[in-house]
């Protein structure tokens, strides 16, 4: 991480973000990390609303009849999503370079593809009112195993702390009870990984919530999100022909 | 404030800023976050009427989770005491011995009066060596999970938070467990909820309980 | 009297004011109101089903055991290519964040080390001699992007492949350069995907490469070698240009479906 004792502040993490994200989306997103002073943030990070539009039936086993998501869910929801982007990746990255250990290697690739699997449930859920993945640049955290091993521990705890700070904020229970399935999964890997590392897999016998301002924290303070690159140009070739 | 998404039969339809159930079995300091308004969004399923949250369902869950701990509780206890597990193994038993006693103490806590009584065990060949020991230890609390995300969208907003400080120490359980034992520590991408009536019939498999 | 005795034992036995405790081989509950399977099995009787939920988390997704075939990445900041990692050596070329059109300069990643000081990496550079690599900090660079894809440019046969984990997913004729500009052999990388310009020479979609012509290196915009369509489509194949990979459009825009930014090109 750039430097994990800097606490990033709220102009910091909208002045990164603004700086990335091209369509006002991410943005949207991250306010759902401030409720409090969401309106200030945006202004902050010059964004602009994403408009409401109608969204895809959610799929599924029949029940009681359909209600709307609210836009708080739908925050909270996008909010993971973005997440579980960062944490897809980088267990992607790592597994694709391969310079970790055969171990930690083995747990990137079991992790990741579970990682990989909820990004897939939450852009299916949200339909068009998904976000797209920022850029990430993850620098030498997915081939140098102390850097890895420090943000995998990190970011597992403070997932699971995160899903359990949302849970009852959640308004839809049919969510809820789709999320508290990931919750667990992601103390499984935390835990694994502390295991694996000579931590102890849990150190009480209650964990504790985590904000989504605290996550946001963390994830501006590893510096992981980059603007996307522009490969892709309305422009006229000038090459030899 | 428009109707809540069917999540909450005691939500005061008039008040925007309370959104969870004030009748919850535990109490919390003040409101959580006021919900936003309610748009025309992706859709999500509202649940079958009847199946409302309230204390006297949180009372209901609560005591079936405390007989799942108390269990739980035992059987580490006896572990410990039956003498016969060693290094690693014996730290991770007198760890979640411990936890498993402060689940037992909170739920007790929680529901005063009206709770149960802990039943008699009989662990039998399952305390007495260490693979039997983990293949139970996997078992009790893969199904702790299990039960508990199959009851969290059952619960008040409070109690659910309450809920998901000891499913999530029951997760850390469940793969240290299966680290130990050599087994997958996380097997799949979710962990589905279960009907307490197929956690019973696990439960009552193993025959721990009379 | 005796008898008396035993029907009121028996009777308290059965009330459950005597529990008696003895294990039989399935765990019967051997009196009923101490029994914690019938206690567990009412407390369950009133609860609700669990709630229905809004999604179910699919099969976990391993990546294909293939290996990706390249690795690119942007340039973040102006950095020095040196020949050797550690920037003692000889400078070889100077890397921009972006190109000439305004897209973000990307550089194929073919090598890394770390040293005492921080990770480097060997990259190729869209420089001449074509084929040139140089190391630079890892620092100057951004984030990673993995391709399965690789072009397979071959001149002796006049066709372009592209190939996707090793299997060729596309095949088309090809023009290339005359032999006063031939096209160049050698390893290259595609650069920039160019579309929305109104151009019938280069087709609906262009590719540039990090390939230069040898011969015209006085080209306004460096002399690129680029990979496009025409509107000559009767010369294809054949010698024709000055050294760009040229495409019928429909094959073009084909190709366009199936090859990102990043995909290595050999050119035999």
């Amino acid at each position: 991480m750039t430097d994990p004792t800097v606490d990033p502040t709220l102009d910091e993490l909208a002045a990164t973000l603004a700086d990335v994200d091209a369509d006002g989306a991410l943005q949207e997103t991250a306010a759902a990390a401030f409720p409090g002073t969401r309106g200030a943030f945006l202004r902050r990070s010059l964004g602009t609303l994403a408009g409401i539009t109608a969204g895809a039936v959610v799929a599924g086993e029949a029940a009681a009849a359909p209600v709307a998501a609210t836009e708080n869910d739908v925050a909270i929801l996008r909010f993971d999503l973005v997440l579980e982007y960062l944490q897809a990746g980088l267990y992607t990255e790592a597994e694709r370079i391969g310079a970790l250990t055969p171990e930690t290697l083995a747990w990137a690739r079991v992790v990741g593809a579970h990682e990989r699997a909820h990004v897939r449930a939450l852009q299916d859920l949200l339909g068009r009112r998904t976000v797209p993945s920022p850029g990430f640049n993850y620098r030498d955290v997915t081939s140098d195993e102390d850097a890895f091993i420090k943000t995998a521990v990190a970011f597992e705890d403070l997932t699971a702390a995160l899903l359990k700070w949302q849970a009852p904020r959640l308004d839809s229970r049919s969510i809820v009870a789709a999320a508290v399935t990931l919750h667990s999964v992601e103390t499984r890997h935390a835990a694994w990984i502390r295991h694996l590392n000579g931590l102890s897999p849990v150190t009480s016998a209650f964990d504790k919530p985590a904000s989504q301002e605290r996550m946001a924290r963390l994830i501006a303070s590893t510096g992981f999100l980059t603007r996307r690159s522009r490969t892709a140009l309305n422009a006229r070739p000038r090459f030899t022909g | 404030m428009g109707e809540s998404c069917g999540n909450d039969g005691a939500t005061d339809l008039g008040s925007s800023a309370v959104r969870y159930s004030r009748h919850g079995l535990v109490r919390t300091g003040g409101a959580l976050v006021a919900a936003g308004a309610v748009g025309s969004l992706f859709l999500v399923r509202a649940q079958p009427a009847g199946t409302a949250p309230s204390e006297a369902l949180d009372r209901e869950i609560f005591s079936f989770a405390l007989q799942l701990e108390y269990l739980q509780a035992a059987f580490y206890a006896a572990a410990v005491g039956a003498g016969s597990l060693r290094g690693d193994v014996l730290e991770f038993a007198e760890t979640v011995a411990e936890h498993e006693q402060a689940h037992v103490d909170f739920l007790r806590d929680a529901l005063g009066a009206s709770a149960p009584e802990a039943p008699e065990f009989d662990f039998g060949r399952a305390i007495r060596g260490e693979r039997a020991f983990l293949d139970a230890a996997e078992l009790l609390e893969n199904t702790g999970v299990a039960a508990y995300n199959g009851q969290a969208a059952n619960l008040t907003k409070p109690s659910l938070a309450a809920a998901a400080e000891i499913v999530s120490v029951e997760g850390r359980h469940a793969a240290w467990a299966s680290a130990l034992a050599g087994h997958d520590p996380a097997p799949r991408a979710a962990d589905p909820g279960e009907p307490a009536r197929a956690i019973t019939a696990t439960i009552r498999r193993t025959g721990f309980l009379r | 009297m005796r008898l008396a005795l035993v029907a009121v034992l028996v009777a308290a036995a059965v009330a459950g004011a005597i529990v008696v405790v003895e294990r039989d081989g399935s765990g019967a509950p051997a009196s009923a109101s101490r029994s914690g399977g019938i206690a567990l099995a009412r407390s369950a009787a009133s609860l609700p089903p669990p709630a229905a939920p809004a999604f179910r988390v699919g099969k976990p997704r391993l990546i294909d055991g293939h290996e990706t075939r390249a690795r690119s990445a942007p340039v973040a900041r102006r950095a020095v290519a040196f020949a050797e990692p550690g920037g003692r050596g000889q400078a070889v070329a100077t890397v921009e964040p972006t190109t000439e059109e305004g897209s973000t300069n990307i550089v194929l990643v073919v090598g890394e080390t770390t040293l005492g000081g921080g990770s480097w990496v060997r990259v190729r550079l869209p420089s001449l001699p074509n084929g040139r690599t140089g190391w630079v900090p890892r620092r100057a660079l951004g984030g990673y992007a993995f391709v399965r894809t690789h072009l397979v440019v071959d001149r002796a046969h006049l066709t372009a492949t592209l190939l996707r984990d090793d299997r060729a997913v596309f095949r088309a004729p090809i023009g290339i350069g005359v032999p006063a500009a031939p096209t160049p052999p050698g390893e290259f990388y595609v650069r920039v995907k160019l579309a929305g310009f109104d151009d019938p020479f280069y087709g609906p979609v262009a590719f540039g490469t990090s390939g230069r012509s040898a011969v015209l290196t006085d080209w306004p915009g460096g002399g690129y070698i680029g990979i496009h369509g025409t509107n000559a489509p009767e010369l294809i194949p054949g010698r024709v240009s000055h050294g760009c990979v040229r495409l019928r459009n429909e094959d073009i825009v084909r190709l366009s479906r199936l090859m990102p930014v990043g995909t290595p090109v050999t050119i035999r």
